[in-house]
């Protein structure tokens, strides 16, 4: 494979990525480090034992308690009951934080009375809402709920103010010209130019959904994924922590790739956006 | 030339070993009233001083936060209940049980005051908290299964046991499987009620030594435990004053801990040294630790019991 090769094929890819030489094993290059990873963990745990078994468990032991949870049909419970929870949570948060976000956005009012508290409100951790949660809404399904709609809020919320505050003011203009007001104006030029913005506080927000998703199920949980990590703990399991740390890392990788799917096909006019 | 070397190792090895500990680490529990007698008086360090051994005192606020200390290597004896240390050993924690410090009643299974709840197999469906991984939790299932029901059959709610104690009064959970000194705080102060107490479903309490701290230094093993003896002793002589150091030290009400020192904790027979009395209730939790599932694909708990109990220095400690 010849350099020349490269430029006649294709080279506004090679343009884009700024170098041509070898691009058959690009595909590779992400896999390098988690590869060296796994190897590692291999190396200490299995092959030179620095580790005992509660302390990391061997990738093999690790394969095996999770088969162990799926044959058993044990895993099924927990997944369902972290994925409901991001579903209802996350979709609350978001619609939430959309509203007030718009409505913060278009109204200098609003952002006045409301941005400041919001944003001091933000500033408050996951693990700090959990003490006052438990107090005000006891140990059922809500105080969880609301733990991870408040972790999606925010980021929702901030993103897409800003989003909407900073549409071009020449958008605005011309779409006034044409004679567009109040809420078709909204729909016509304010929500697709804020858009971009708007889907990503959506992505961060559902991640840092799953983030409160697991200080909701460390307290006062008998089901999911946060459940199994501290059962694991409780009982010297090191295998049960890996196996659903790795399912948290997996599920909310996946999530991303969902948000991102649909952010290409919604963006996918912008030129800012590269799908 | 390989002998020199295995001649010169030999000696650094010896010299290591001679080697005076710098700094013991100990555990301190509201559920083990000896560890609090020590730690007020500093028994420990005064057996210790002559070596130039530091003694630092942990807080376990359970056996499963005791088994995380020994996993971590963050200290070198720890006290659990004895399921707890069986089920820490067959799980891949290396300890040995090195005494036993009190045969309590500590667990038990309490509704609140005012519940409909008479008996435990009016428990199915409900919600119950318990600390997984504890005396309360074990004692929890074995009852359950007493009465014919599985850990399947409640919804069991994952509380450590102060945090279980709070939702028990709260009315948001059915039922709680509690532990001393909370069970007895509930008892006299929310109007608690007892559904169902056995003795012989809790598993003494143990102290538990890092495997290799033990190879390392077992007459610092020793020591410790003469003084676990001197304070088990000094207990037994002086019950008030006792109490009120466990009180002070959990604050709690006097009533509280004299119902827990005096009337649930048992210090003056089988007890001390490791031996066929521990080795027999453990035994019977081993079919739990399997039918629940409590340990991972391929650990043996019968093979980790065989080898749990380490009753040498206890015994002499004792002589």
């Amino acid at each position: 494979m010849s350099a020349g090769a490269t430029d006649a094929a294709g080279s506004a890819v090679g343009w884009r990525t700024g170098e041509g030489r070898l691009p058959s094993l690009r595909w590779a290059e992400p896999w390098l480090l988690p590869s060296l990873l796994l190897a590692l963990w291999v190396l200490t745990t299995s092959v030179l034992k620095w580790f005992g078994p509660s302390q990391l468990p061997s990738p093999a032991q690790v394969l095996v308690t999770l088969r162990e949870l799926v044959v058993s049909r044990e895993l099924e419970p927990h997944l369902a009951a972290s994925v409901g929870r991001i579903v209802v949570g996350f979709t609350a948060g978001a619609v939430v934080g959309t509203g007030l976000a718009t409505l913060v956005g278009l109204s200098g009012t609003a952002a006045r009375l409301l941005d400041p508290t919001l944003q001091a409100l933000r500033a408050i951790p996951s693990l700090a809402w959990v003490p006052f949660l438990l107090l005000w809404l006891g140990i059922g399904e809500l105080p969880k709920l609301v733990l991870v709609a408040i972790g999606a809020f925010f980021p929702v919320y901030v993103n897409g103010a800003a989003g909407i505050r900073n549409v071009d003011r020449r958008l605005l203009e011309v779409g006034r010209l044409h004679g567009l007001g109040g809420a078709r104006l909204a729909r016509r030029i304010v929500l697709p130019a804020a858009a971009p913005a708007l889907l990503t506080g959506l992505r961060l927000g559902l991640g840092q959904a799953w983030l409160f998703l697991v200080a909701a199920e460390l307290i006062a949980a008998s089901r999911g994924l946060g459940f199994l990590l501290i059962d694991g703990q409780n009982s010297a399991r090191a295998d049960l922590m890996v196996v659903s740390i790795a399912l948290l890392a997996l599920l909310g990788k996946l999530a991303d790739q969902a948000v991102r799917g649909v952010e290409r096909r919604l963006l996918s006019w912008s030129d800012g956006f590269r799908a | 030339m390989s002998l020199r070397i295995a001649i010169a190792s030999l000696l650094l090895s010896s010299l290591v070993v001679a080697e005076p500990l710098k700094e013991l680490r100990l555990d301190h529990a509201t559920y083990n009233p000896s560890s609090l007698v020590l730690k007020k008086y500093g028994w420990v360090e005064e057996a210790l001083a002559r070596e130039g051994t530091k003694v630092t005192w942990l807080f376990s606020a359970g056996s499963n936060k005791a088994n995380e200390l020994l996993s971590s290597g963050s200290t070198d004896l720890a006290s659990t209940a004895g399921a707890a240390a069986l089920l820490a050993r067959t799980n891949g924690v290396p300890l040995k049980v090195v005494y036993v410090y009190s045969k309590p009643e500590w667990a038990a299974l309490v509704v609140p005051k005012d519940s409909p709840v008479k008996s435990v197999a009016e428990l199915k469906g409900k919600k119950i908290a318990a600390t997984r991984g504890t005396d309360p939790f074990f004692f929890l299932l074995r009852t359950l299964q007493a009465n014919g029901l599985r850990q399947t059959d409640v919804e069991l709610v994952n509380l450590q046991h102060g945090d279980g104690r709070t939702a028990l009064e709260r009315g948001q959970v059915d039922a709680w499987a509690g532990l001393d000194p909370h069970l007895a705080a509930s008892e006299l102060q929310a109007g608690s009620r007892l559904l169902s107490r056995n003795i012989d479903f809790n598993t003494f309490g143990t102290l538990n030594a890092r495997e290799e701290f033990l190879r390392a230094h077992p007459e610092v093993v020793r020591t410790v435990l003469a003084q676990y003896e001197r304070a088990r002793a000094w207990i037994l002589a002086h019950p008030a004053e006792a109490v009120q150091i466990l009180a002070e030290a959990a604050k709690l009400s006097p009533e509280v801990a004299r119902k827990q020192l005096t009337e649930r904790t048992v210090l003056d027979r089988d007890v001390g040294v490791p031996g066929e009395k521990l080795r027999a209730a453990l035994a019977a939790v081993v079919p739990i630790l399997r039918s629940e599932k409590l340990v991972a694909p391929g650990a043996d708990p019968e093979k980790a019991l065989s080898e749990l109990l380490a009753p040498g220095p206890a015994q002499e400690a004792r002589r």
